[in-house]
């Protein structure tokens, strides 16, 4: 009981926002895909992943190795495979529709009107194929229909379907409380085990349902019944009653309470439910798992020192941080994640001492802090000033014999340089390059540049960083 | 008092503001002598960086020595030197002291030299800085030794 008190307390605000947010998510894509095969996909997925895990928890490398390649493809897959369900579940026509509403179709197809034209139909012999769609689009599997939008009603059914009638040897795709189109041109199924009075207009039935998660009514001239045809299964319908129990289960015609589905709320709920489970569950493993550690070499960052000082040296650059976390974080850890921060606002000129501790480190969420190595780091400031010192030449090579170098003047003689006290107070002269002696044969002037043997020196903007060389040569 | 008794009393008053009034003098002498020896400060006069110091003369005067020379010479000469006292000639070669050497200067004026032998890693810039006793800079030579 204890325990559970002390998680409590270990637990963020964020990572409640964290978990919700995530949860929304995941409850957001069931509602838009729900009835779609993308749902069951996702779900075998899942499934996967916790075979995955399973088989690396008893140390089944090779499945473990097949399992994750099998979900890395999945994933794409998916995308490649229910474009048309992603695209469809999309084209909503706002964004709220995608964040907040649950899809529902605006207007209802009369199902009593289609039951009853079926088996009108199948009373006189005639003919008939009826496609519902669902959230899949048909564009791909059907072809060559023709648009007619007409509004839903017995006599157009019939009239349809009659006999020489030109739109008859198709199939007409019924959407909400309209007719969408007729003559269309189904694909055929090629299986074997249907039974042999089936003819064309069963095949073609049974070869919509089997590539989408439409519903075909088919109405058979030769024998006067009723078959639905949805996903495998061909089903003959002798019952309007039971036809019209079908037709509202596809369509999701439920009855209506104040605007909210009676029979979708529980499955909503639970859904919810479901989402957030599946996250938290996801949270714990990637934060709560502290059963991987791993050392990792941060770089220091000193900041916020006195403009007026500059760090003249620091003890470390780097620290080794000993951390631990689940697996699944350790291994997306990167080590510029890790910050390692040393704040220098109170530093004085001179060695200062800084304990590194908790606070100095930013770290992702749900990765501890173990140890630091080295604990404590040491910062040497100095205070900027600024000064003017003499050039002075540095030849080399080697003057004839018969020469005398008897006189030098710069130009400028001094220059103005800032920097650190310490560093301007152990150099006392600023040398040019090496000037080469062995061509020089009379007097003579040259501009040279100035050496400085610290990156730390900067020569002021009103100095330059070169001098005029005037020399004085004589014979011995 | 007696009349001889009150002549002896005058003669030693007189005596006592005589010897005062000398004191006075002469205190005033010495302190106009030591003046004039604080007007008369060590001055240097020439100063040169060469290969070679002849009768008190500098010769082959240059900013730039070769290591065949095997040696350098600092040559000051000082004008007045009011006192006895001594001046340093501080060799440094790029900014680190390499020698320091003491030379005692005798009044009235006094010429003086130090020398270094060269190494060869010796090659490179220097500078020489002529102090007083007290550590004043009172001159810098700078010059390189060369192959």
């Amino acid at each position: 009981m204890n325990d559970l008190f002390v998680f409590w307390g270990t637990i963020r605000w964020q990572d409640i926002v964290d978990v919700l947010i995530n949860s929304y998510i995941v409850f957001r894509l069931y509602v838009l895909f729900r009835g779609t095969n993308v749902v069951r996909v996702l779900v075998g997925i899942a499934f996967l992943w916790f075979l995955q895990k399973l088989a690396g928890y008893l140390g089944l490398i090779i499945t473990s190795w097949a399992i994750k390649g099998v979900t890395a493809f999945a994933a794409l897959i998916i995308i490649v495979v229910f474009r048309n369900e992603i695209r469809s579940a999309l084209q909503v026509k706002n964004l709220k529709t995608i964040l907040w509403g649950i899809p529902r179709k605006g207007v209802e197809t009369p199902v009593e009107i289609v039951v009853d034209s079926a088996y009108e139909l199948a009373r006189k012999r005639i003919g008939a194929l009826i496609v519902f769609p669902r959230k899949e689009n048909l564009g791909e599997a059907t072809h060559s229909g023709i648009p007619w939008q007409g509004l839903l009603s017995r006599e157009m059914i019939i009239s349809i379907f009659w006999h020489n009638g030109p739109v008859h040897d198709g199939a007409a795709i019924i959407e909400d409380d309209r007719i969408k189109e007729v003559g269309t041109i189904l694909p055929l199924s090629h299986r074997k085990d249907l039974p042999p009075h089936y003819g064309t207009r069963h095949r073609a039935a049974a070869g919509l349902a089997e590539n989408t998660d439409a519903l075909i009514i088919v109405v058979s001239e030769e024998r006067g019944n009723v078959v639905v045809a949805k996903g495998a299964q061909l089903k003959v319908v002798r019952e309007k009653e039971e036809l019209s129990k079908i037709l509202i289960e596809h369509l999701g015609i439920y009855e209506k309470q104040e605007g909210f589905s009676i029979k979708g709320k529980p499955e909503l709920a639970i859904a919810g439910l479901v989402s957030v489970i599946f996250i938290s569950g996801i949270w714990f493993s990637f934060t709560r798992g502290l059963d991987t550690m791993v050392t990792l070499d941060a770089a220091i960052e000193y900041v916020n020192w006195n403009p007026k000082m500059e760090v003249l040296d620091t003890s470390e650059n780097t620290a080794r941080v000993n951390l631990s976390a689940s697996t699944t974080l350790i291994k997306s850890l990167k080590p510029e994640q890790v910050r390692l921060k040393i704040d220098l606002s109170k530093a004085v000129p001179g060695k200062n001492t800084y304990n590194i501790a908790q606070e100095n480190i930013t770290l992702p969420p749900g990765v501890n802090l173990i140890k630091v190595e080295p604990p404590t780091v040491e910062v040497i400031l100095d205070t900027l000033s600024k000064e003017e010192l003499p050039v002075q030449v540095d030849w080399v090579g080697n003057l004839p014999a018969y020469l005398i170098l008897k006189e030098v003047g710069l130009t400028p003689k001094t220059v103005w340089l800032t920097g650190g006290s310490r560093i301007l107070k152990e150099i006392s002269t600023i040398y040019t390059e090496k000037i080469p002696l062995d061509h020089l044969d009379k007097t003579g002037t040259m501009t040279v540049k100035l050496v400085f043997n610290s990156t730390r020196l900067k020569i002021t903007p009103d100095s330059k960083d070169q001098v005029m060389v005037r020399y004085v040569l004589e014979k011995r | 008092m007696k009349r001889k008794d009150r002549l002896l009393f005058y003669i030693i008053i007189l005596l006592f503001v005589g010897f005062f009034f000398y004191s006075l003098v002469l205190a005033q002498q010495k302190e106009d002598s030591s003046g004039t020896s604080f007007s008369k400060k060590l001055t240097l006069t020439q100063a040169a960086m060469c290969e070679e110091v002849k009768k008190h003369t500098p010769k082959n005067r240059a900013v730039v020595f070769s290591m065949n020379l095997g040696r350098v010479f600092c040559y000051t000469s000082f004008d007045p030197v009011p006192e006895k006292t001594i001046i340093y000639h501080n060799w440094f070669y790029r900014d680190k002291l390499s020698t320091k050497i003491n030379l005692v200067l005798h009044p009235p004026r006094y010429t003086t030299y130090s020398r270094i032998q060269l190494r060869e890693t010796d090659k490179g810039p220097w500078r020489v800085e002529i102090t007083d006793k007290r550590g004043n800079i009172l001159n810098i030579q700078r010059f390189s030794v060369v192959d």
